[in-house]
């Protein structure tokens, strides 16, 4: 019971540490997507004198990456059939040019207001719409999201992180007598230290274990009962295989810092 | 120096920060010897026995054990040296995680010998020690007796060129210290071990020819 407590004490928080290393992968591939969707749905509305490649445009601001034109035919069309003199030959003539311009990332508003003011700067262009508002909510919404998962994420880790501190308080009350002797008989550090070494790179391999069995749970069990669409469709986003090699990585490395910061503090208070 | 000389010490003095506690010791101790160390409490016994497996760096003067010059000798030298010493302590120091026959092994261990060495020189040992049916517990399962005559399996597990006992039986009766004494001359007599005790008891053996210092007033002098 004793042997089970003493590796809980040290997974649990590894667990902790990884389930949010993993959460913030996760999240960040979610947003990433989500971003690029928004990217995607989101462009500019440009009405110009005359024809304009997306060179000209990327010469007024290289946020721009893409510039589509708006065909004119079926306007004039429409324009033509309520003015019957006209014909729609003589109104395309007439209308300017339209463009809808891509953005190269998800920009705020003030980057938006920049790009309208450099191409208005140009004389080609008569008029921008960068459509703002809806814009900025949406964009203020998911920054807003964003920050507090990450501020949740980074608190999660802290206390974790403290959680392991004292578990590195225990194992050097626990380990130091034994190194201690082991010493006074010339064990080198790594034989002196061996032990808390391989105990705790066994308890991150079981944490790193459990923190992938809690993600491929949620990706093939839960995600796919849940009938909630975003989870359906984005299901692949949940766990990935670099992501375990990544909590592995992870969770190797806070032992070593820790285990090596323990075995030394001891070391220097013989 | 001679070749019979295990430990020389030189104008060596010992301190703890700006305090002193051994000033000038001279002594030498032949291979072989039985040596007591004596002296009221503080005077610095352990001190001076710390100072010969390395645990203390002489403040000035010379010491020397087994030919390694002790003053700022550098790590791997020390364990180097540590791999050769049998050392015995009041509390035992024992680990307690760990078996009896684990413990006896332990010098075994740190010098790398193989399993089956460790598995037959523990046997042997445990046998002389009389603890062979108690070689799977634990030490807090032991009595204070037999805790310390696994101090003297482990001390004797490498066949140490000196073996250095701090109050080997500063907690035992009488019985028990008798046994421990028994262990230590017998190390002493019959592997020619030199044995050096440092102990404020005056022990029953003190009838035979020993060697005896005492320490007085930081001096270390010997008594006649």
């Amino acid at each position: 019971m004793k042997f089970i407590k003493n590796h809980l004490t040290f997974i649990f928080p590894m667990v902790a540490i990884l389930l949010g290393v993993e959460f913030f992968l996760v999240f960040d591939r979610t947003t990433d997507s989500y971003e690029s969707g928004l990217k995607e749905g989101y462009s500019m509305f440009v009405v110009a004198n005359k024809a304009l490649e997306l060179q000209d445009f990327q010469g007024l601001n290289k946020h721009i990456s893409h510039a589509e034109e708006i065909h004119k035919e079926s306007l004039a069309r429409q324009i033509a059939h309520g003015v019957s003199q006209t014909s729609p030959e003589e109104i395309l003539k007439a209308l300017p040019f339209f463009y809808n311009l891509k953005l190269d990332g998800y920009l705020d508003s003030s980057e938006l207001e920049n790009i309208k003011e450099d191409l208005v700067k140009s004389e080609s262009i008569k008029k921008v719409e960068t459509f703002g508002n809806a814009y900025s909510s949406s964009y203020r919404l998911f920054s807003f999201i964003k920050f507090i998962l990450k501020a949740f994420f980074i608190f999660m880790g802290l206390v974790s992180f403290f959680l392991i501190v004292k578990q590195m308080e225990i194992w050097k009350y626990k380990h130091k007598e034994r190194m201690q002797i082991m010493k006074i008989f010339g064990a080198p550090l790594m034989l002196r230290s061996g032990v808390l070494f391989r105990v705790a790179i066994v308890d991150a391999m079981i944490a790193t274990l459990l923190t992938s069995m809690v993600f491929l749970a949620l990706k093939y069990k839960w995600a796919q009962e849940s009938h909630v669409d975003i989870l359906m469709q984005k299901q692949n986003l949940l766990f990935e295989t670099t992501d375990f090699l990544i909590l592995l990585g992870s969770s190797l490395l806070i032992v070593i810092v820790s285990v090596s910061l323990v075995v030394f503090s001891a070391s220097e208070k013989e | 120096m001679s070749n019979n000389i295990i430990i020389s010490a030189s104008n060596l003095t010992l301190s703890y920060g700006n305090t002193e506690i051994i000033k000038d010791a001279n002594f030498s101790i032949k291979k072989g010897e039985f040596i007591f160390i004596t002296g009221p409490s503080g005077s610095g016994k352990s001190t001076l026995l710390k100072s010969m497996y390395g645990q203390i760096q002489p403040t000035s003067g010379s010491l020397i054990v087994g030919g390694v010059e002790l003053e700022n000798i550098n790590n791997r030298k020390l364990r180097e040296l540590r791999t050769h010493l049998g050392i015995i302590f009041q509390d035992y120091k024992l680990i307690n995680e760990w078996s009896v026959k684990k413990n006896v092994i332990l010098p075994l261990m740190i010098a790398g010998y193989s399993i089956d060495v460790q598995d037959t020189q523990a046997e042997r040992l445990l046998k002389h020690v009389k603890l062979t049916e108690l070689k799977d517990r634990f030490p807090l399962q032991l009595s204070g007796g037999e805790q310390q005559r696994v101090g003297v399996a482990r001390a004797l597990a490498k066949n140490p060129f000196l073996i250095l006992a701090d109050e080997p039986t500063g907690n035992l009766d009488e019985y028990s210290s008798n046994v421990i004494w028994d262990l230590m001359e017998n190390a002493c007599e019959q592997l020619h071990t030199t044995v050096l005790v440092v102990t404020h008891k005056i022990p029953t053996i003190f009838s035979r020819p020993y060697r005896h210092f005492i320490i007085e007033s930081k001096g270390v002098y010997e008594v006649h």
